[in-house]
């Protein structure tokens, strides 16, 4: 049914989602966005191949899995990124945490100067994560799922996907 | 059976070393357990260093209780399979995550119904003990975030103009 999906514009251009989400908690938090999506041009990005079942009918990728403590493997992700934002030129980056999610939204917004949104995973519920601190300089929308990690310069808190 | 599961991203040897030994003493139990890339290889229960989600849903299904590490993932998986739930969280101080978030989120849950949490592996016995015989995780409304929630990510996805967002008061918006 995607292919018939009707597409939304936002301003001059065709809206054009990429959803990026590390393994386990990050990905399934952001299944629970499912509904936001719902007849958007959507691709997804997340660390397991075995993911895409959970997404037919989206184009899916696949990226190394990093922590910040891998170097080399922080540089593999970043050139698989600028592949897959170069291939799909996302209007639109979101992501619900972790450093594939930050290394996204930072560019996607150097190359496509693309709208993009941090949610904070709902793990970190009594600070903001090390990505999550960092993404405050990339990230349009800033958000924590958390009203105790909420701060009036931001994050912003506007609910959480449980 | 025991469901045991460390997350797939980093090791989490503590938990499944402990799991391995508790099985050693109970040799009517069975286990078995997803470890990821952990160096410890149990020698007392089956293991698998990585399921596809649907695969390892069903293992969870024809389980009785699920032992993990701390994450929300595996609050989510035992959530939507109404099993009870014992947590060890991992530690920053022994490498076993970036930060101790998984402790933040152990004391988060530790109030949910079907939660019962080990803050140190030595607590796993007792923990599982009263998993044993008490209530499983409640099974969340809908699979999916809140519909106020969904409305106002969908709303950043769609509109021109950004909805303000505190700190960054024009900033964001085009």
């Amino acid at each position: 049914m995607s292919d018939s999906r009707a597409y939304l514009n936002m301003g001059e251009r065709k809206v054009k989602v990429l959803a990026i989400a590390s393994g386990g908690g990050h990905w399934l938090e952001m299944q629970r966005l499912y509904p936001a999506f719902e007849n958007l041009d959507v691709a997804f990005v997340s660390v397991h191949p075995a993911y895409a079942e959970q997404v037919p009918n989206h184009r899916f990728y696949v990226v190394r899995d990093v922590t910040r403590w891998d170097r080399w493997g922080l540089i593999v992700l970043a050139a698989q990124l600028i592949r897959i934002i170069w291939i799909e030129r996302p209007t639109t980056v979101i992501t619900t945490g972790s450093a594939p999610g930050l290394f996204a939204l930072a560019i996607a917004k150097l190359m496509r100067r693309a709208r993009t949104i941090w949610i904070d995973s709902i793990a970190n519920c009594e600070q903001l994560s090390s990505s999550g601190r960092r993404a405050r300089y990339v990230a349009d929308v800033w958000l924590t799922q958390w009203p105790e990690v909420e701060r009036p310069e931001g994050p912003a808190y506007w609910g959480a996907v449980l | 059976m025991i469901i045991v599961t460390t997350g797939t991203m980093l090791p989490f040897d503590r938990l499944v070393r402990a799991m391995d030994e508790w099985v050693a003493h109970h040799p009517h139990e069975q286990a078995f357990a997803q470890i990821g890339n952990g160096a410890y290889e149990p020698r007392h229960m089956e293991w698998v260093r990585f399921l596809a989600p649907s695969e390892f849903t069903r293992q969870v299904k024809r389980s009785a209780l699920i032992v993990a590490h701390a994450g929300t993932g595996s609050f989510f998986l035992a959530a939507e399979t109404c099993k009870p739930l014992v947590m060890l969280p991992r530690l920053a101080a022994n490498g076993e995550h970036t930060t101790d978030h998984q402790v933040h989120t152990a004391r988060w849950l530790c109030d949910k119904p079907g939660v019962y949490i080990a803050m140190t592996e030595r607590e796993l016995p007792v923990a599982i003990a009263k998993a044993r015989v008490g209530d499983p995780v409640a099974s969340q409304r809908t699979a999916y975030a809140p519909e106020e929630f969904l409305q106002r990510i969908r709303r950043c996805l769609v509109d021109p103009e950004l909805p303000p967002i505190p700190g960054k008061a024009r900033k964001g918006s085009r």
